[in-house]
């Protein structure tokens, strides 16, 4: 396993966030985080990539807790695409890309520059943002921003890549166009992505596994045929609907009815 | 390669600008250049009109670069030496030092030394006020502590006025009256903290994306933001210990290197240096040129016009400037 979970908990303030997550994700998986608002998918994400302190259990990469390892060493393998552009004024995509190669270059990286602004050209290729370089930040769309993001994460070079919310502020072109890439990516590059998405469609279509996050717990964990079901959208959603099967890419395909009232919900879980 | 002949142009302006204010010829600077310095306006220029313009220079490059780290890594653009209780506590140490006869007055190590720990006590207060609030109400408690140290600095003059009758002008940043004995140590301390702040640039790039883009990218955003903190540290104690407390410098000039290298972080602290070492010689030019016309007023033989009051009168009027253009839509 590339990264595990061994009982990890974390807790914000008071508010228990996560408990007791074993999660185990394998070289090469495609992996979706689903659940609802404040479930901690994004917190999940966050202790993946060492970047929250967990309250208890570790996280491993390739056998070795992050605890153990350097940040430089971690940012090396692996990447995270966060929600948020650094807000520094005047920053154009080409300068924010090529601080992807800061875990390879290191602090005094001025001194060797070579081989990095190639990296870097070839992480603006990839993601289709070459044309835009010389663009400050601020003056671009929410598509090329969510681009641009993953064009940093992939300068790294790291074979882990962690995506918060990939799709967020997209319309449904650009969201579909995004997932193809990251699907793309993942198999041209051998990556291990683990991904959070708000859509069940989109998890269903363009990843093999998912795990559904429910009041801080894994409550669901395996292929989409078999975690997203009627049981899911009522327990873990609170919503009434029924989920059928997407005859051309034969996955399954959410039909939402309406939101369930909490005590239903509660009464489907119980049931179930 | 504009740039580089504007860089050039802008030198050899505030050289000469420098030079001329401060009396010499072309002869005398011939002479000098010569190593034949034999006349007595040649052996002025060698004797304190070039250690003065090398101190000018020094301090100016130091303030402008230590207020680009400070910005840059505090992500504020008011951040700068003097208003992070910085300067004031370095300041306050060189002070300090002389009262507790720990420091000579004229040497150049044990200044430096007592304006490192000062500034570390002044960025250190700092800190402690700001209480964990993160990197934006550092600058307000920098304020704070600015105005503290800047008390127990006024305390100490009135304890022992007899002790420092030359010190005011030096509170208010001059480089008058610089000699080569003062710059032995800063020759060197000044250029190799310039030269570990370019190398890293890069780090202070990623560090003025914010906490968890750094911490992403394996830089640890506490201990990279230390680090560059202690470096802007010993530009600043540096160039208090050869000048006092020059004002406004370390704030205004990183606006202008940023706007100048456009953003590109492997120039801006060169162009930093460049700029604060242009615009501390042109204020310094200036003050000399008004120190000779309060001369011919029949003050100037007590009153020469120190280098800060000239830095400050001008810094205002930029920094009201920048203020503008920077507020948000």
């Amino acid at each position: 396993m590339i990264l595990q979970t061994r009982g990890l908990a974390f807790r914000h303030g008071e508010r228990r966030v996560l408990t007791g997550i074993d999660l185990a994700v394998g070289a090469g998986e495609l992996v979706a985080l689903v659940g609802v608002n404040g479930s901690g998918k994004s917190t999940l994400l966050r202790l993946l990539a060492g970047l929250l302190a967990p309250e208890a259990g570790a996280v491993e990469l390739d056998g070795v807790p992050l605890a153990r390892l350097s940040r430089r060493r971690i940012a090396r393998r692996v990447a995270v695409m966060h929600q948020t552009m650094p807000p520094v004024p005047g920053l154009t995509v080409r300068r924010l890309v090529r601080q992807g190669r800061y875990p390879t270059e290191g602090p005094l990286g001025m001194l060797r520059q070579h081989g990095h602004d190639a990296r870097t050209d070839e992480a603006m290729e990839l993601t289709g943002v070459a044309h835009l370089a010389d663009r400050v930040l601020d003056t671009l769309s929410g598509g090329e921003r969510q681009r641009v993001r993953l064009a940093l994460a992939l300068a790294q070079n790291a074979d882990v890549l962690l995506l918060d919310e990939p799709t967020a502020h997209l319309d449904v072109r650009h969201q579909l166009e995004m997932l193809a890439l990251v699907r793309d990516l993942r198999a041209a590059r051998s990556l291990t992505v683990v991904t959070v998405l708000h859509e069940l469609d989109h998890a269903a279509r363009f990843t093999e596994r998912v795990v559904a996050l429910h009041r801080g717990a894994v409550h669901a964990d395996g292929p989409p045929a078999e975690v997203i079901t009627p049981g899911l959208l009522a327990e873990v959603f609170g919503v009434a609907g029924r989920v059928a099967m997407d005859d051309v890419h034969g996955t399954p395909h959410c039909v939402l009815d309406h939101p369930l009232d909490p005590d239903d919900a509660a009464a489907h879980a119980t049931s179930s | 390669m504009n740039r580089a002949l504007g860089a050039f142009v802008l030198v050899v302006a505030v050289v000469a600008a420098h030079l001329a204010t401060g009396g010499a010829t072309a002869a005398d600077v011939l002479a000098v250049v010569q190593g034949h310095p034999t006349g007595l306006d040649a052996r002025l220029l060698w004797e304190y009109g070039l250690p003065r313009l090398l101190t000018a220079a020094l301090t100016g490059s130091a303030l402008g670069v230590a207020g680009y780290l400070l910005q840059s890594v505090l992500r504020n653009p008011l951040a700068a030496p003097e208003l992070t209780a910085v300067n004031p506590g370095a300041v306050l140490g060189v002070l300090g030092g002389t009262v507790l006869g720990a420091v000579a007055a004229d040497a150049a190590a044990g200044s430096l030394l007592a304006a490192l720990v000062g500034g570390a006590l002044g960025g250190g207060l700092s800190w402690a006020l700001a209480a964990g609030g993160g990197p934006g109400r550092v600058v307000v408690a920098g304020l704070l502590g600015s105005a503290v140290l800047g008390g127990l600095t006024t305390m100490l003059l009135a304890y022992q006025p007899s002790r420092f009758g030359n010190v005011l002008r030096w509170l208010a940043g001059s480089v008058e009256g610089r000699v080569w004995d003062h710059l032995t140590v800063a020759s060197w301390w000044i250029p190799l903290w310039l030269a570990v702040a370019w190398a890293a640039s890069a780090a202070v790039g990623v560090l003025q994306g914010g906490d968890e883009h750094a911490a992403s990218l394996g830089l640890p955003p506490r201990t990279g933001r230390a680090a560059v903190l202690a470096v802007a540290l010993a530009l600043t104690a540096g160039a208090a210990a050869l000048a006092g407390a020059i004002s406004f410098v370390g704030l205004v000039v990183p606006h202008a290197a940023r706007w100048l290298a456009r953003g590109e972080p492997r120039a801006c602290v060169p162009v930093a240096a460049l700029v604060g070492a242009a615009a501390l010689t042109g204020a310094d030019a200036l003050a000399q040129a008004a120190t000779h016309l309060l001369a011919a007023g029949h003050l100037g033989h007590r009153l020469g016009v120190p280098t800060g009051v000239v830095t400050a009168l001008l810094g205002a009027a930029v920094l009201v400037a920048v203020v503008r253009r920077e507020r948000p839509a």
